[in-house]
C-alpha cells in the first residue's frame, strides 16, 4: 500500500506565543517548534496501514521553511520511508495555496491513501485536507477516529455531535485525522539513527499569493484575577450581590 | 532533632548496575563512545570527539544520551561563563561568535538585612571582569547543533537508567522504558528500555547522577570529603526597569547558621535572571528555599527591578558544593570516564563550573581518542583522563579555593571571617583540611530557633507557590507515570515536613499524618537524592522543560 502523509511544523502549544513587531506574524525568536500533534496522528496510521498491509511506502510531505526537514525527520524517525519538502520562505498562510502545492506533488504518484492532520495547531483552519481532495478529485473523509481498510475499500469513523458516523469510501482517497484514531508512537532509538540515513527530497517552492491576507494578530485579553468574597455563611449574602449587581448572571 | 540519613533508602544499586544481557531490553545499539547527559560537560566531550577522528579520518560513532525532551530543558545555572573553555574548543571563534548573552560590564556584591543593602567589596573570587552572563539552556542548544552538525548523534528524551556492568567493566547503559502507568504495567504506546554498548562510556550526567554515584559506590571509589550540595532556585522576568550590573548577595533572608547566597543578572536589559542558593547542610529542618527566595523578592534592592513584570520560567537545581576535597580519587575506570557536575568540578568561592565540565569533557575525548586509537580502553588507559584534569586548571582553581566552602559549616560569621584569611593567604590557612560530613549525616533542628516564622501568603504578582513554579517551569509530566522515587519505609510525620520544605517543587506533602508524593512535579533538582528519597531516572521527556535558564 502506498500512503502519503502530508505534515506541518508548527509552533510547540506549550510555547508562549509573542507577536512579532509587524502585528501580523509571530515572533519565532526561542520558539521551539514540533510536528502538528494532529499530524502525529496521520503518521501514526500511515504506519499502522504498511504495517497490516504487509508491504508499501509511506512518505511525508510537508510544505514549510528549511527547519521543516527536522519535522520530517521526526516522522521518519517514527517509521515513515522518505520524506519530502517543498521548501518555501517562510509559512504561508492561504490554505488553497497550500493544498495546491500539496496536490501537484501527490498527483499522478500513485498514492493509495493521503493522510492529513485535521488541522494544524497554529492556525485552526482546517481547510487544506479537503482542499487537496477536491484538487485531486478524490473522495474526503474528515475527522476519522477509527479506520479500516480491506481490499481497496475503507470504513472510517468520524465523531459527530452526539454520535458516531460510519462511512464508507473507495480508494484512493484523502482521510484527515483526528484526536483518539491512535496513540502515536514514540521514536525509537532505531528509528532516529535509521532517519538521518533516510531520503529527504528538498524542492524549492513558490505557492502563489492566494487571496487571503492576515490584517493582525492579537493575544486573548488577560484573564482578570479571581475575588474571594469571605468565608463561611455570611459570605453567601454579598456573594449573591455580586453575582447579581457585578457579573450580573442573576 | 532529625538526622535525615535515618530516613534515606540505600542507593538502589540493583537497578542502577545491572549484568550485561539482563532480560527486559527491547531494541540493542553499539556504539564507539556512548555519553550520558547532553550538558556541557557531554557536548563539549562530544565535540572534541568527532574533531579529533574527523583529524585522522577515522569513522567514530559518537551517541550522546539526554533525559530532557529538548536540548537543553533540563539545564539550569546562573550563570555567568568564564569563556576559557569556549576558546579552547572553538578556536576559530571569538566571544562574539558564543551564545552569550553580554559580557559583565557592571558588578556588585551586597550584605542584606532585612530592608538594607550594603555594598561590599568584591571578594577576589567573585571578580568577573572578562566573564559573560548566559543562559546555560542556550549554550546546550548550541553545542548541540554543533556536535549534531559534525555527525554525533544526540538522542533527547532518552534517560539513562542503569549502568550495564560486565566483570567490573562498564560496557554501555540500559535507557528507561516509556509508556507504563502508575502500577508499572505497559500502556498502548510502550517503549521497552534500549541497550547501547560501547567502547567507552562518559557518565555527564550532572549533578547528583545516579549512574556516577552508583559505579563510584561498587568500586569503593574514596575521596577525602564526601561530596555536598546547595539547592538553587532561580526565576526569569520580564522587568519594566533595567538592570545593568550582576548583583551577588549574601545575608538575609538566609538564616546565619546556613550558607548561601543569591543573583540577579541581566539576559536583556529588561530580562532579569535571579535566584537564590543554599547548602543542603541547613540546620532548620522547616527551611524552604523557594520560600526564602520568595521572601527576598520582596527585599527593596530586587522589589524596584521586579515590581510591575512578570515572573515567565522558574526552576531548581542543585550544585556540587565540595570543591576539591570532594572530587573522587579517580573518574576513570575500565570503559568508563565521569566528567563536569557529576565528578564535582565546581568552584563554589567564583560561582562556576561551566568551563570546567567543558574542559573536562575535552580532556576525556582525549583519553578516550587516545585509547580507542590503542585498542585499549582500560581504566589504566583512561587514567589519562584524570592526569589531564589533575594537571589543569580545573584542579589548581578548585585546590586554591579548597577550604573556602567548608569553612561555613560552622555559620556565616565565622566562614567569612576564616574565607577571608584564606583569600589573603591564597588558601594555606588554616592548613591541611576542614572536614564535612555528607548533608544527610547534619541534623536539622526542629525548633525555628533564630528565624522568625511567619506565614507565607504568595501574592501571584511578585511571589509564587511551589505550583505556580513547577507550572513556570514548563512541567508538563503525564499524572499517570510510575513514582520514581525511592522513599524510605518509616517516614514520621516531623520528616515528611521536612522533606515538604527541602523539596522546591512541592513533590513531598504531609497529607493526614503521612507522606504523599506527588511525584509528576518533580524537576529533577535531585535535593531529595542528597537528604531523602532517592531520585531514579523515569520516562524521557518527563520533568521540567527549561527555556532560557
Amino acid at each position: 500500500m502506498k500512503i502519503a502523509v502530508c505534515i506541518k511544523r508548527v509552533p510547540d502549544s506549550e510555547t508562549r506565543v509573542k507577536i512579532a513587531s509587524d502585528g501580523k506574524s509571530l515572533d519565532e525568536a526561542g520558539v521551539k517548534f514540533i510536528l502538528n500533534p494532529y499530524d502525529e496522528f496521520a503518521v501514526e496510521e500511515g504506519l499502522r496501514l504498511k504495517e497490516k498491509a504487509g508491504t508499501g511506502e509511506v512518505v511525508v510531505i510537508a510544505l514549510g521553511p528549511a527547519a521543516a526537514q527536522e519535522t520530517i525527520r521526526t516522522a521518519l524517525a517514527m517509521g515513515a520511508d522518505r520524506g519530502v519538502l517543498l521548501q518555501t520562505q517562510g509559512l504561508h498562510p492561504d490554505g488553497l495555496e497550500t493544498a495546491k502545492a500539496l496536490a501537484a506533488e501527490l498527483k499522478g504518484a500513485g498514492f493509495d491513501v493521503i493522510l492529513l492532520g485535521k488541522m494544524a495547531i497554529d492556525d485552526y483552519n482546517h481547510q487544506v485536507g479537503p482542499m487537496v481532495a477536491e484538487l485531486l478529485d478524490l473522495p474526503c473523509v474528515t475527522t476519522v477516529t477509527h479506520l479500516e481498510i480491506v481490499g481497496g475499500k475503507g470504513t472510517a469513523e468520524r465523531e459527530i455531535e452526539g454520535g458516531v458516523e460510519v462511512v464508507a469510501f473507495p480508494l484512493p482517497a484523502v482521510l484527515t485525522t483526528d484526536k483518539g484514531l491512535n496513540e502515536p508512537r514514540y521514536p525509537a532509538l532505531k528509528g532516529i539513527m535509521a532517519a538521518k540515513k533516510k531520503p529527504l527530497e528538498v524542492k524549492p517552492t513558490a505557492p502563489g499569493p492566494g487571496a487571503l491576507e492576515i490584517l493582525s494578530l492579537t493575544l486573548p485579553p488577560e484573564r482578570q484575577a479571581g475575588k474571594i468574597v469571605g468565608e463561611g455563611p455570611a459570605a453567601v449574602a454579598e456573594l449573591v450581590r455580586l453575582l447579581r449587581e457585578e457579573a450580573k448572571v442573576l | 532533632m532529625i538526622l535525615p540519613a535515618a530516613y534515606q533508602p540505600p542507593l538502589p544499586l540493583d537497578r542502577l548496575l545491572l549484568p550485561v544481557g539482563a532480560p527486559g531490553a527491547g531494541d540493542r545499539m553499539e556504539l564507539d563512545v556512548l555519553i550520558v547527559g547532553a550538558g556541557p560537560a557531554g557536548l563539549a566531550c562530544a565535540i572534541e570527539l568527532a574533531r579529533l577522528a574527523q583529524r585522522e579520518r577515522s569513522d567514530l560513532n559518537i551517541g550522546v544520551l539526554e533525559k530532557a525532551g529538548a536540548l537543553g530543558e533540563h539545564s539550569l545555572s546562573g550563570a555567568v561563563v568564564n569563556p576559557r573553555a569556549f576558546h579552547e574548543l572553538f578556536p576559530d571563534l571569538k566571544d562574539p561568535d558564543f551564545p552569550f548573552r553580554g559580557p559583565v560590564e557592571r558588578e556588585r556584591v551586597a550584605l542584606l538585612t532585612s530592608r538594607r543593602a550594603v555594598t561590599l567589596p568584591t571578594p577576589p573570587t567573585m571578580h568577573n571582569a572578562g566573564n559573560y552572563v548566559a543562559s546555560v539552556c542556550e549554550i546546550v542548544r548550541w553545542l548541540g547543533e554543533r556536535a549534531a552538525a559534525l555527525g554525533v548523534n544526540v538522542f533527547t528524551g532518552f534517560p539513562a537508567a542503569s549502568l550495564l556492568v560486565r566483570e567490573g567493566r562498564v560496557a554501555g547503559v540500559r535507557t528507561a522504558a516509556t509508556g507504563l502507568d502508575r502500577g508499572g504495567q505497559p500502556l498502548s504506546n510502550y517503549m521497552a528500555p534500549n541497550d547501547l554498548i560501547a567502547k567507552v562510556t562518559a557518565l555527564a550526567e550532572g549533578t547528583r547522577g545516579s549512574l556516577s554515584q552508583a559505579w563510584l559506590e561498587r568500586q569503593a571509589v574514596t575521596c577525602e570529603n564526601p561530596q555536598i550540595f546547595a539547592l538553587g532556585v532561580k526565576e526569569i522576568w520580564e522587568t519594566r526597569r533595567s538592570l545593568d550590573t550582576i548583583v551577588h548577595t549574601l545575608g538575609w533572608p538566609v538564616p546565619t547558621d546556613a550558607f548561601g547566597g543569591s543573583f540577579m543578572y541581566p539576559l536583556e536589559p529588561n530580562l532579569v535572571a535571579l535566584g537564590l542558593v543554599v547548602g543542603l547542610d541547613y540546620r532548620d529542618a522547616a527551611l524552604d528555599v523557594h520560600a526564602l527566595l520568595q521572601r527576598m523578592k520582596l527585599h527593596p534592592l530586587f522589589r524596584q527591578y521586579l515590581e510591575g513584570g512578570e515572573m515567565v520560567e522558574w526552576g531548581a537545581k542543585t550544585i556540587p558544593e565540595g570543591g576539591y576535597y570532594a572530587v573522587p580519587a579517580r573518574r576513570s575506570g575500565d570503559g568508563v570516564v565521569i566528567l563536569g557536575d557529576a565528578a564535582g568540578f565546581v568552584d563554589v568561592p567564583s560561582l562556576k563550573g561551566i568551563h570546567y565540565a567543558m574542559q573536562s569533557g575535552m580532556f576525556a575525548a582525549r583519553a578516550i581518542h587516545a585509547g580507542l586509537t590503542a585498542g585499549d580502553t582500560s581504566g589504566a588507559r583512561l587514567a589519562e583522563y584524570d592526569r589531564l584534569v589533575n594537571a589543569s586548571f580545573i584542579m589548581k582553581d578548585l585546590y586554591r579555593t579548597r577550604n573556602m566552602r567548608l569553612a561555613f559549616k560552622d555559620g556565616f560569621y565565622a566562614g567569612g571571617v576564616k574565607a577571608a584569611l584564606m583569600t589573603l593567604t591564597g588558601g594555606r590557612f588554616p592548613g591541611g583540611k576542614i572536614a564535612v560530613e555528607p548533608d544527610a549525616s547534619v541534623e536539622r533542628r526542629l525548633t525555628p530557633g533564630v528565624r522568625p516564622v511567619s506565614v507565607f501568603t504568595p501574592d501571584g504578582k511578585l511571589t509564587f507557590s511551589k505550583v505556580d513554579g513547577v507550572f513556570k517551569s514548563g512541567n508538563a509530566t503525564r499524572d499517570t507515570i510510575p513514582i520514581h522515587l525511592v522513599v524510605g519505609k518509616e517516614v514520621p510525620p516531623a520528616v515528611a515536613e521536612f522533606y515538604a520544605g527541602m523539596c522546591p517543587a512541592g513533590v513531598y506533602e504531609l497529607a493526614q499524618g503521612t507522606l504523599r508524593v506527588n511525584a509528576p512535579n518533580c524537576v529533577d533538582c535531585k535535593a531529595t537524592d542528597v537528604l531523602g528519597p532517592r531520585w531514579t531516572p523515569r520516562e524521557g521527556g518527563s520533568g521540567p522543560k527549561y527555556k532560557r535558564m
